[in-house]
């Protein structure tokens, strides 16, 4: 039996978005209660109001993350063989993550704001200890290491089963040649994956620097190294919250309209084109350091603008064809999906006009701020999360939900969510400051009106979560576990047309079994290969590691003289060196039956994150600064760099050709990054 | 010290609530004919004719739009001859500037720094407008070039949050009547 008959596909994202689910209700409690105490209803000091502030930030955002991993998994699960061993590691770790970041801002009172901008994380003004500092750092650090693995799964596999990045992005089929490109979902999980690895290498450099400064108080960070790395990382992973989500509605929309979503030339250049734009827009986060280099401003500024266009032209304009004149039913999942796009438009309309520097130098960090990402990722992302968790639920009861509930959900939903961002957005451009536990004089009737809407979309959340449980209860009594949407028991009169759209789609997607490997009709692969799978291959990549060695590795006496950046280029160097070599040793026949099954892949995958992480920790200027003096220590200590990159590799050869490298490309990007930006005092 | 709405963020939010209403019609449009039973064939082609509209429209847009933005930065240039140099530190949880006050008609450049963390320089014209920001940030200076016509006291908030006293952060600016010292 397929994993999808045995429902443990839908069991497995069931139990992950629901877990994002619970947590955006946890942390929706808690942003009530700020806006409350922003009303001056409720009395909260601003000692617990800014751990609130800190925990709420990075718990929607988890929360966003895991939702989307799940729905986008299980759709890929149809045609791509995606990990289960995998996913549940990354839940773990994020779920583990998580409880961190609770402990360290519910009982340390750590409160340094999900940007946890050096150094404030270190300056707590007597609010919070060193180690609620480092437990939030190592909490968010294990969320990232669980999107990294999640991303490495999908990109492992997606290319595995498609082909390498010219098949998987759709570039073959821009150039003709490839009348059969993979389905849209496939392309949002290329784009996701990379850019998510990406982030990653960003976000541990950071937050091993971070980790590093409590320590080693002798390791100087400089601030704009910093605030650029935390901005990549945070607004590139909140940023890939949306296109999650996008990848499961192209498989959810077409349920509802009847007409599937193909892939086409605009999609392809559409994905291409977000890949760049969602990788160079963050530096709209600094455009008030005049000190940030004036060109990453502009590419920013164009990025931020352009990345509109996609979504407008592509996106958008294509779900909306799909649904005009397609006898679309409404029902709570099709409603949520329709509103959602609603509310993706509505908000980054408001986010592209902050885009533009002369604007932003009159709504930076006011409350226009949360106004425009409120809009889209509530309005939008989360409700085309609740969307995905009410598709499953609907297809277990085997009816949709009623029809009342869901109107009376999304009806409060949509006036609570939008009173609630209309008050951002009014107050921000009345110059309120964001991030204030209590508001500037005159201001808090904009709070007050607040508190009301968001309690307006908090019954409409529970009416649906109500609907929700009696789906569950329905389902549960059927014994519908079934991951395949079967066709529901309409009535005749409302339903006909429906019924049959859904059984037209259950042949197209689901009458036959899922191919993972269209690309040349190769079966699945069971024993998955290494990254390079000929000898030329590894040789070649061998013999490069040889030469970046050479070239890196006799600079050891008089390296106390060389520029101490300069210094952790050339370790980056030797990690290289190392990892190529890795790369290739770990692709030997031998070495890469070692690798398969579920105990090589966990290893693999603890070498290719925790390698490059002790990497950064080793140039911690107390560890790294004694050896400087010593001949032989210091080249062990090169050496050992070396060894590391070797490792890495070793773990990065079992990812596959295109995983492999890009994780480890990733990895060696990490101490390229960590040059200028942490040295000695 | 209460705020107002300055008249380029009333600009940017009319302009904001038009586009979102123009937005919130065509989307009710959309799914006013939801239901309907059209055949994809005629949607599509007459979906791809206002695409490539809307597509040519937006492109042209952005190019104008960030064009314009580019054209009309709001950082300082050039070496600041001829403006008076005020320094600003940031620091957990207040402002020093030095000098404090000017007189009017003064062009100043601001020079932005801070001692401990990040801070954000929001400065704000007596009627309560944001009029200009930057961040204060240790270990560099940014700069915030401005020119006081109206006397007055200005207000400084800090827009970075910077731990528990953030909100209490605020410092003033005096600028003195023409011929006053």
């Amino acid at each position: 039996m397929s994993a999808r008959e045995s429902g443990t596909d839908r069991n497995i994202a069931g139990l992950v978005a629901l877990t994002g689910l619970a947590l955006f209700a946890v942390m929706g409690i808690a942003g009530l209660v700020m806006r409350l105490a922003q009303a001056n209803v409720l009395e909260v000091s601003p000692t617990w109001f800014y751990p609130l502030l800190t925990l709420h930030g990075v718990g929607m955002i988890t929360g966003a993350l895991l939702s989307g991993m799940g729905a986008l998994w299980f759709v890929l699960r149809t045609d791509v063989a995606l990990s289960v061993g995998r996913m549940i590691a990354a839940y773990v770790a994020i779920l583990l993550g998580t409880a961190a970041v609770l402990v360290a801002t519910v009982i340390g009172g750590f409160a340094a704001a999900w940007t946890f901008l050096w150094p404030l994380p270190f300056d707590a003004a007597g609010q919070w200890s060193t180690w609620a500092t480092v437990v939030f750092l190592v909490g968010v650090l294990l969320v990232g290491v669980g999107f990294l693995i999640y991303c490495i799964d999908v990109l492992e596999q997606i290319t595995r089963a498609f082909g390498g990045m010219s098949r998987t992005l759709g570039v073959d089929y821009l150039r003709g040649r490839d009348p059969s490109p993979p389905p849209p979902q496939i392309l949002a999980g290329v784009v996701v994956a990379m850019a998510g690895i990406a982030a990653s290498a960003a976000g541990t450099t950071i937050l091993v620097a971070l980790m590093v400064y409590s320590f080693d108080r002798g390791a100087h960070i400089d601030a704009l190294w910093a605030k650029n790395l935390t901005y990549f990382y945070g607004h590139t992973v909140a940023n890939l919250t949306i296109y999650l989500i996008i990848g499961a509605l192209y498989v959810l929309l077409p349920r509802y309209t009847g007409r599937p979503w193909k892939t086409t030339a605009p999609i392809v250049v559409g994905w291409l084109l977000t890949l760049i734009f969602v990788l160079t827009v963050y530096s709209h986060h600094l455009y008030m350091d005049t000190v940030q280099p004036r060109v990453l401003e502009y590419i920013s500024s164009a990025s931020s603008d352009a990345s509109a266009i996609p979504a407008a032209v592509v996106t958008i304009f294509s779900a909306m064809m799909l649904i005009w004149g397609s006898g679309y039913r409404w029902t709570l999942t099709s409603g949520l999906v329709y509103l959602g796009f609603a509310g993706w438009t509505i908000g980054g309309v408001g986010a592209v006009i902050d885009s533009l520097m002369p604007v932003n130098s009159r709504l930076h960090n006011t409350l226009w701020v949360p106004g425009h990402f409120h809009t889209y990722l509530l309005m939008g992302v989360m409700f085309w999360v609740f969307a995905f968790i009410a598709y499953l639920l609907e297809a277990a009861a085997g009816r949709p939900a009623r029809t009342l509930s869901a109107w009376v959900a999304l009806g409060l939903m949509v006036i609570g969510g939008y009173g609630l961002s209309a008050m951002w957005f009014a107050a921000g451009a009345l110059g309120v400051p964001r991030r204030y536990a209590v508001q500037p004089p005159g201001t808090t009737g904009y709070s007050l009106a607040a508190s009301i809407f968001t309690m307006i979309f908090a019954v409409g959340f529970l009416v649906m979560l109500a609907e929700f449980w009696t789906l569950a209860a329905a389902g549960l009594s059927q014994r519908r576990m079934t991951g395949v949407l079967d066709p529901w028991p309409m009535s005749r009169e409302n339903w006909l047309a429906f019924r049959q759209r859904l059984a037209l789609l259950d042949r197209e997607r689901f009458g036959r079994e899922p191919s993972v490997a269209p690309a040349g009709e190769r079966a699945p692969d069971p024993a998955p290969g290494p990254a390079l799978e000929r000898a030329r291959a590894r040789r070649s990549v061998a013999l490069a590691g040889l030469v970046v060695a050479i070239v890196t590795y006799p600079p050891i006496y008089g390296s106390a003289e060389n520029d101490l950046t300069i210094h952790h280029l050339i370790h980056a160097g030797q990690f290289l060196a190392g990892g190529l070599f890795g790369l290739a040793l770990g692709s030997l026949a031998p070495v890469s039956r070692r690798m398969r099954g579920g105990g090589g892949d966990a290893l693999a995958l603890v070498l290719a994150i925790a390698a490059p992480a002790a990497m950064l920790f080793a140039m911690a200027p107390r560890i790294y600064g004694p050896l400087e003096h010593h001949a032989v220590l210091h080249a062990a200590y090169h050496l050992g760099m070396g060894i590391l990159g070797l490792l890495a590799g070793l773990g990065c050869a079992r990812f596959g050709r295109v995983a492999g490298w890009f994780v480890l490309l990733a990895a060696v990007s990490m101490a390229l990054l960590w040059a200028p930006g942490v040295i000695g005092a | 010290m209460h705020l107002h709405y300055g008249t380029a963020q009333t600009l940017v939010a009319v302009v904001f609530l038009v586009i979102a209403l123009a937005l919130a019609v065509v989307f009710a449009a959309v799914a006013a004919h939801a239901g309907d039973e059209v055949q994809f064939a005629r949607v599509q082609a007459v979906g791809y004719w206002i695409r490539k509209r809307w597509l040519a429209f937006l492109v042209a847009l952005s190019v104008v739009v960030v064009g314009a933005s580019f054209a009309a930065l709001p950082y300082a240039s050039g070496s600041g001859a001829g403006r008076t140099r005020v320094s600003v530190t940031a620091g957990q949880f207040y402002w020093a500037l030095s000098p404090a006050q000017v007189v009017a008609g003064t062009a100043v450049r601001f020079l932005i720094t801070s001692r401990d963390v990040n801070h954000g320089f929001g400065l704000y014209d007596p009627e309560g407008q944001l009029i200009g920001e930057a961040q204060a940030m240790p270990g560099y200076t940014n700069t915030l070039d401005m020119t006081f016509a109206r006397a007055g006291h200005y207000r400084v908030l800090c827009l970075e949050y910077c731990g528990v006293g953030h909100h209490l952060m605020e410092g003033v600016f005096t600028v003195l009547p023409a011929g006053q010292r």
